[in-house]
C-alpha cells in the first residue's frame, strides 16, 4: 500500500535505460537522419546554391548523373578498386590473421603493431607519401632503375593503368591490417578443441583452415565485407590526394566527383551532388543486402 | 526473416548516415566519409580563421587573404599607405591557408543565406570571380561608385573583375605570364634570347629539341594536372576555346594547332608535363631540369629559389603560332567588398586610395613590390622608380617595369564561368591524344562534356 507511487527495481531500471537511450537517439536524429533528409530535399532541387529552386521534372538530377559520362566513369572507376581491391585485401587479411594467431609464433605482438600500424597513418599523409613515392623521380623509378630493371622512370601516376595499380596499392597497405585485427579477434574466439578434433579427424592445415576457420569465421568475413565494400565506394582521400583523379579523370571516384560537384572547382552544385550521394547509399544498400542474403546460412 | 531485415536496415542506415556528410546539404560538408576517413579539404575551413565584422571599430575593415610571402605583404603596405589620410585606421588581415578557403567560405555563407562570418573585404582568385557573383549576386558590392579610374588598368585585368558591365573588385597582382629562358644553356646550343623571342612554335619546338639533345633539359614544363599552358598559348594568339558563351573545341583551328604544338612537344621531350604542382615547382623547375618557365609573373619567386642560377634568367614574350610576340596572362586576384561590409564607404574609399591607383598607390605598390614581389597592373603606380629598378637574378633586366609593359599589351579574350571545367577536359583531351587517342575525337568528348557540365 505504502509503495504504490514507487517504482520497482526493473521498471527503475527500464526507465534509466530509456533515458541514456534517449539522449543518443536524439543525437543521432538530429546530426544524422535530419541532414539526411534534408539532403534528400536538396537532391530533388538545382541552381545556385544560394537559390535553391524545384527540379523540374523532380528527378532532374537523377535523370541528369546517368547522362553524365564523368559520373559513368568515376561509378566504373569505383568498381574497378572495388572488385579488384577487395578480395587481395581481405584474403591476405585473412592470411595474416592466421599467420599471427600461430600460437608459438614469437613477437607476436610486434608483428600486430607493425601490420595494424598503416590504419594509424592520416589518410592524407599517406596518399602524399605514395605519391611522392610513386613520382616519376620519386623512390620506386629510382630503386626500379639502380636495380636495372627499367631504363627510364615510369610515369605511374600519368598513366591510368599504372595510376589505378598505384590507387590499389596504396589502399591494401592501408587497410589490409584493420581487417586483419577483425579475424584475429574472430580467431580468437574459436575454441581450441575445435582445432584437436579436426586433427584428429586426420584434417590437414589447409583443409583445417578450410572446413574450420573459415566457416566459423562467417559472421566476421560477411561484416568485413560490408563495411570495405561501404568504404570503397566511398573512397574520397586517396583519388584526391594520390592522383588528384587524373590522368584524364580516369582515376576519379564518386565520392571525389560529388565533392568536385559541392566544393571542389567553384561551382556548387548541391542538388546533383546530393542526387549523386543518394545514388552511392542506394549501391551500398543493395550491395550490402546481397551480401547478407549470401552469407546467411539459416534459410 | 525479420531480424534479416531489420539488419539490411540497419546496415543501410548506417551507410547513409556516412554519405550524408559528402554530398548532402551545406551544413554537412565537413562530416566524415569511412571510419575514420575525413581529412577532405572541406574539413579544415572549419579551422581557418574568420573575421568578426560586428565587433570593429569605426576605423577599421578586415580583410581575408591566403599568402603571407605574395598578397599579405601587400595589403599590409596598403593599410600603412590608408594611415597618412586616416591615422586610426586598421586593417585586421585575416590569414587563410589557401584561395580556395576564401571560395569555401564566400560558398558556405551564401549557401546559407548567413553573411555574418564574412569580412568586408576578400582577396579572390580572378578566374573564379565571374562564377561566383552571378551564382551569389548578393555576396557582393560593387565598386561602381568608388571613384577608381578604371582607364589606369589594363583592360585584360578588369576584364575578370567586370560582370554585367559593372566594375567588382580592385586589382592586386599582375597575372601577365613571361616565358623565361635559362641564357647559358641557350648559348651552349649556340641561341641567345632574341632567338627565341618573336619566334613560331614550329621554330620554338625546333630550338627544343637541340636544347633536350645537347643539355637533357626540357624548353617548359607544367603542373598537367592543373594545365594552363592551352589558355595562355591561344591567349597569346589572341583567341579563346569560348564563342559566344559556349565552348568552342571542335571548330576551333587555332586551339588544334596549339593542342598538337604541346602534344608534338610532350612526346619530343621539349615540354614536361607535371603529375601535379609539387613535381612541377620542385622536380622541374627547383630540381633545375628546364631551361625554359612559362607562367604568369607569381612563378618567379618559385625560380628564385635555385640561387646558383642567379644573373642566367632573361625574360621575353611567348612565340606563337605566325611568329610574332606573345603576351598571355594567368592567374592574379583581386579585391572585392563583401555583402557583409558594414562600412562600404570606408572599404571602397581604402580600395581606391591604395590598389584602386590613387595618392597612395605608388607608397602601396612599392613597398608591395618590394616586400611580396606583387607586381602591379596600375599604369601610373609603375612609373614610380622602384619598377625601373634591375634585378640581379635576370641579369640586370628591369623585369618589373618589362613586365608592365608586357601586361598592357595581353589581348582581351572571351572569359566563361566555366574557365575550370574547360581546362580539365582539355588536359584529359591531352593526355589522351598523348596516350594515342585521336585529337578530334577527343576534342568532340571533351567538348560534350563541358557543354553537358554547362547544361547546354
Amino acid at each position: 500500500m505504502g509503495n504504490k507511487n514507487k517504482m520497482g527495481l526493473l521498471a527503475k531500471q527500464k526507465a534509466a535505460g530509456w533515458l541514456f537511450l534517449l539522449l543518443a537517439s536524439a543525437m543521432i536524429v538530429v546530426m544524422s537522419f535530419y541532414p539526411m533528409v534534408r539532403a534528400l530535399i536538396t537532391s530533388f532541387k538545382t541552381g545556385s546554391s544560394a537559390n535553391l529552386q524545384w527540379a523540374d521534372p523532380l528527378i532532374y538530377n537523377y535523370k541528369r548523373m546517368f547522362q553524365d559520362k564523368m559520373f559513368m566513369r568515376s561509378v566504373g572507376n569505383t568498381f574497378l578498386y572495388l572488385i579488384i581491391q577487395v578480395p587481395i585485401m581481405l584474403i591476405l587479411a585473412i592470411l595474416l590473421a592466421q599467420l599471427l594467431n600461430n600460437k608459438d609464433l614469437k613477437f607476436k605482438g610486434l608483428f600486430r603493431t607493425c601490420i595494424f600500424l598503416p590504419c594509424a597513418v592520416s589518410l592524407v599523409s599517406y596518399a602524399l607519401i605514395f605519391r611522392t613515392i610513386f613520382a616519376t623521380q620519386g623512390l620506386i623509378n629510382i630503386i626500379l632503375m639502380k636495380i636495372g630493371i627499367i631504363s627510364e622512370g615510369i610515369n605511374w601516376l600519368g598513366t591510368t593503368s599504372t595510376a589505378r595499380i598505384v590507387i590499389i596499392i596504396a589502399l591494401i597497405w592501408r587497410w589490409t591490417g584493420y581487417n586483419m585485427v577483425f579475424y584475429l579477434a574472430g580467431l580468437q574466439n574459436i575454441e581450441y578443441s575445435v582445432y584437436e578434433a579436426a586433427k584428429i579427424d586426420g584434417a590437414n592445415g589447409w583443409k583445417t583452415f578450410w572446413y574450420v576457420t573459415v566457416p566459423l569465421l562467417r559472421p566476421v568475413i560477411i561484416m568485413t565485407f560490408i563495411m570495405s565494400i561501404n568504404g570503397t565506394l566511398q573512397l574520397f582521400d586517396e583519388s584526391v590526394n594520390l592522383t588528384n583523379g587524373g590522368p584524364a579523370n580516369t582515376t576519379i571516384t564518386m565520392s571525389h566527383y560529388i565533392y568536385n560537384n559541392s566544393f571542389g572547382q567553384g561551382v556548387a552544385n548541391f542538388g546533383y551532388a546530393s542526387a549523386m550521394s543518394f545514388f552511392v547509399f542506394i549501391l551500398v544498400a543493395i550491395l550490402a543486402a546481397i551480401n547478407l542474403k549470401v552469407g546467411d546460412t539459416r534459410d | 526473416m525479420k531480424r534479416k531485415a531489420l539488419s539490411i536496415f540497419l546496415a543501410s542506415a548506417m551507410s547513409l548516415s556516412l554519405l550524408a556528410g559528402c554530398g548532402g546539404a551545406a551544413d554537412t560538408a565537413a562530416t566524415t566519409t569511412d571510419a575514420g576517413q575525413a581529412d577532405a579539404p572541406a574539413a579544415t575551413e572549419a579551422a581557418a580563421p574568420t573575421a568578426d565584422v560586428a565587433s570593429e571599430g569605426e576605423h577599421e575593415l578586415s580583410v581575408y587573404a591566403w599568402d603571407k610571402n605574395f598578397n599579405i605583404p601587400a595589403l599590409e603596405a596598403a593599410e600603412k599607405a590608408y594611415q597618412t589620410v586616416d591615422p586610426e585606421f586598421k586593417l585586421n588581415i585575416v590569414e587563410q591557408s589557401a584561395s580556395s578557403d576564401v571560395e569555401n567560405a564566400i560558398t558556405l555563407a551564401a549557401s546559407s543565406g548567413d553573411y555574418s562570418q564574412l569580412p568586408d573585404i576578400v582577396l579572390f582568385q580572378d578566374h573564379y570571380i565571374q562564377n561566383y557573383v552571378t551564382n551569389y549576386p548578393d555576396a557582393w558590392m560593387d565598386l561602381e561608385d568608388a571613384g577608381i579610374d578604371w582607364s589606369d588598368f589594363g583592360a585584360e585585368k578588369l576584364s575578370y573583375s567586370t560582370v554585367g558591365g559593372k566594375h567588382y573588385g580592385a586589382p592586386v597582382d599582375n597575372g601577365t605570364s613571361v616565358f623565361a629562358y635559362r641564357t647559358d644553356v641557350l648559348e651552349e646550343c649556340g641561341y641567345t634570347i632574341d632567338d627565341v623571342t618573336g619566334i613560331t612554335w614550329d621554330e620554338w619546338l625546333e630550338i627544343g629539341r637541340v636544347v633536350k639533345e645537347k643539355t637533357g633539359k626540357y624548353l617548359v614544363s607544367m603542373d598537367h594536372n592543373g594545365d594552363d599552358l592551352p589558355y595562355m598559348m591561344m591567349q597569346a594568339e589572341g583567341q579563346s576555346q569560348w564563342k559566344d558563351g559556349e565552348p568552342n573545341f571542335v571548330n576551333n583551328d587555332t586551339l588544334k594547332q596549339i593542342l598538337e604544338v604541346i602534344i608534338t612537344g610532350a612526346k619530343d621531350g621539349v615540354i614536361y608535363l607535371c603529375n601535379d604542382w609539387s613535381e612541377y615547382t620542385d622536380t622541374s623547375i627547383i630540381g633545375d631540369q628546364v631551361a625554359g618557365v612559362f607562367n604568369g609573373n607569381w612563378i618567379i619567386p618559385t625560380m628564385e629559389q635555385v640561387s646558383e642560377n642567379s644573373g642566367k634568367w632573361a625574360i621575353t614574350t611567348a612565340p606563337t603560332l605566325s611568329g610574332k610576340e606573345g603576351y598571355a596572362a594567368n592567374g592574379g586576384s583581386s579585391l572585392y567588398v563583401t555583402g557583409n561590409c558594414s562600412k562600404p564607404e570606408l572599404a571602397k574609399a581604402f580600395l581606391a586610395y591604395t590598389f584602386g591607383g590613387g595618392e597612395g598607390a605608388m607608397a602601396t605598390y612599392d613597398d608591395a613590390l618590394r616586400n611580396g614581389g606583387v607586381i602591379t597592373c596600375c599604369i601610373s603606380a609603375s612609373k614610380s622608380s622602384v619598377y625601373q629598378e634591375g634585378v640581379d637574378f635576370f641579369n640586370g633586366q628591369s623585369i618589373y617595369s618589362d613586365i608592365v609593359a608586357m601586361g598592357a599589351n595581353v589581348p582581351v579574350v572571351e572569359q566563361n564561368d566555366y574557365h575550370y571545367t574547360a581546362r580539365t577536359q582539355i588536359q584529359a583531351a591531352i593526355t589522351n591524344v598523348i596516350n594515342g587517342s585521336d585529337l578530334e575525337t577527343e576534342l568532340k568528348n571533351a567538348e560534350d562534356q563541358v557543354r553537358f557540365e554547362m547544361g547546354l
